[in-house]
């Protein structure tokens, strides 16, 4: 099941990554969304999750961008693991919280991406500082968006199980 | 698993995607060569971004659909303007081949352009972020690897992975990218590629004649390009620090706005450019795509 959850999910992301590309062409420049699965993966504090949803996220990435293959896969692997080990230690309840650690986790990826693409290749591409900025405020937004709804949706949920529980046993 | 196992296993993890991309990384300029993981996963991954693009495209057909009838009706005139004045340009053309090809025979010169192009569909194109991508979608004859791609104004760039029905881009805008290229007034050789200030033709010597709005083609020298394809614009000429200039181009292509585009194929010697048929695509020739650059 929690397989199936996962496999929903990276197939949301690549159909909203695809669309954002189609209506806005800075939309991948903007927000990670591969990256926002890891986080929310990442934050429930399991390191061998963490690591393997940043695996096959970071690897998806890649198939959708035309540098080398696994340049995305390795970062995200390390971002999704470091957010594990984090989780483990704080709790990041808050969606400020959330949208914090995205948001410096995606200016980190950016950051790591950089210093590979320099050991790797001839005449690298250097990400703009701004925009290294503008991906981070946009990855920590769209998680921190996640979260909340998720949040709420399991609430709604939780609430709804419980009135139903107590109409079963007034009867 | 505990996570002492969890860390040896990241490193496993790392320690392989760092030999993957070391392997790739010496074949950068030819996209970094191709691998079944990732072939495997863009075969996965296309058909959604397909899916995604053509439920675009039909909502902004149906979109198109509500334009008001008067202004169909001033785009038709316009279109039948134009196409008047384009079959006037036919034929200026056709008596321009028919004399090229006299004295081509007459100096025994086979011709380059005897390709013929086939239609394909773009799928997903992300031209603006750090690592620029375009997906195609091939139907069912495969693309080839190093297959020019162009569209309607010039060059786009060529095939770097290829799998069943799907061929990946790599764009000319492309850092690892080199195009050899010259300057089409002058015949004048470089290097076309991507630096800081976008696209730039490099390796032009400072006493080489060169103005902005000087058109560059492509010289054909790299063994992948066809000569004669529009490649850009020149929009500024400085002296450089070196013995060359620092040229930088408008490519001749408006990367946003690409949804078909055409691929080369390789030249046969009875490829007449007549249109061929292959999944519905339409097949022109490069005079015809490239006409927009035709003196």
């Amino acid at each position: 099941m929690p397989l199936l959850r996962f496999a929903a999910a990276l197939l949301a992301v690549i159909v909203l990554h695809s669309l954002g590309v189609w209506l806005v062409p800075e939309f991948a420049r903007s927000i990670d969304l591969f990256l926002v699965l890891t986080v929310i993966y990442a934050l429930g504090g399991d390191t061998l999750v963490g690591l393997l949803v940043g695996l096959v996220a970071g690897l998806t990435n890649d198939v959708l961008t035309g540098s080398l293959f696994a340049l995305h896969g390795f970062v995200d692997t390390l971002v999704g693991y470091g957010l594990a080990r984090l989780a483990q230690r704080l709790v990041i309840d808050r969606v400020s919280g959330a949208f914090l650690v995205s948001g410096v986790a995606a200016a980190l990826q950016q950051v790591l991406l950089a210093g590979l693409v320099l050991l790797l290749l001839p005449q690298p591409e250097l990400p703009e500082p701004m925009w290294i900025a503008i991906r981070a405020g946009g990855t920590g937004l769209a998680a921190a968006a996640v979260l909340l709804a998720s949040r709420n949706l399991r609430t709604n949920l939780a609430e709804r199980r419980q009135r139903k529980a107590q109409r079963l046993h007034l009867d | 698993m505990n996570e002492r196992r969890t860390a040896w296993f990241l490193v496993a993890v790392l320690a392989g995607q760092l030999l993957l991309l070391s392997i790739q990384a010496p074949a950068a300029e030819d996209g970094g060569g191709s691998n079944f993981l990732e072939s495997s996963m863009l075969r996965g991954v296309a058909p959604l971004t397909r899916g995604v693009s053509s439920v675009m495209a039909k909502v902004r057909g149906i979109g198109d659909d509500w334009k008001g009838r008067e202004e169909m009706a001033a785009e038709n005139e316009e279109l039948r303007r134009r196409v008047a004045e384009m079959e006037l340009e036919v034929m200026r053309l056709s008596e321009l081949e028919t004399e090229v090809e006299r004295l081509a025979e007459a100096l025994d010169y086979s011709r380059l352009s005897g390709r013929s192009l086939r239609v394909a569909d773009v799928v997903y194109a992300d031209h603006s972020s750090w690592f620029r991508t375009l997906l195609l979608y091939v139907g069912d004859q495969p693309a080839s690897l190093n297959q020019p791609v162009i569209s309607d104004d010039g060059l786009v760039g060529r095939v770097v992975e290829v799998v069943p029905h799907y061929a990946k881009v790599q764009l000319i805008t492309d850092r690892a990218a080199a195009v050899g290229a010259m300057i089409r007034r002058t015949r004048r050789q470089g290097v076309v590629r991507s630096g800081p200030r976008g696209l730039e033709l490099a390796f032009l010597p400072q006493q080489a004649d060169v103005r902005v709005g000087d058109r560059v083609v492509t010289s054909g020298i790299d063994g992948i390009y066809p000569r004669g394809l529009p490649v850009g614009i020149v929009t500024s000429v400085e002296r450089g620090q070196e013995l060359f200039y620092d040229i930088t181009l408008e490519p001749a292509v408006d990367f946003g706005i690409l949804d078909q585009l055409y691929l080369l194929q390789d030249p046969t010697p009875e490829a007449t450019g007549e249109v061929e048929v292959g999944q519905g695509d339409g097949v022109a020739t490069v005079e015809e795509a490239a006409a927009g650059d035709a003196p």
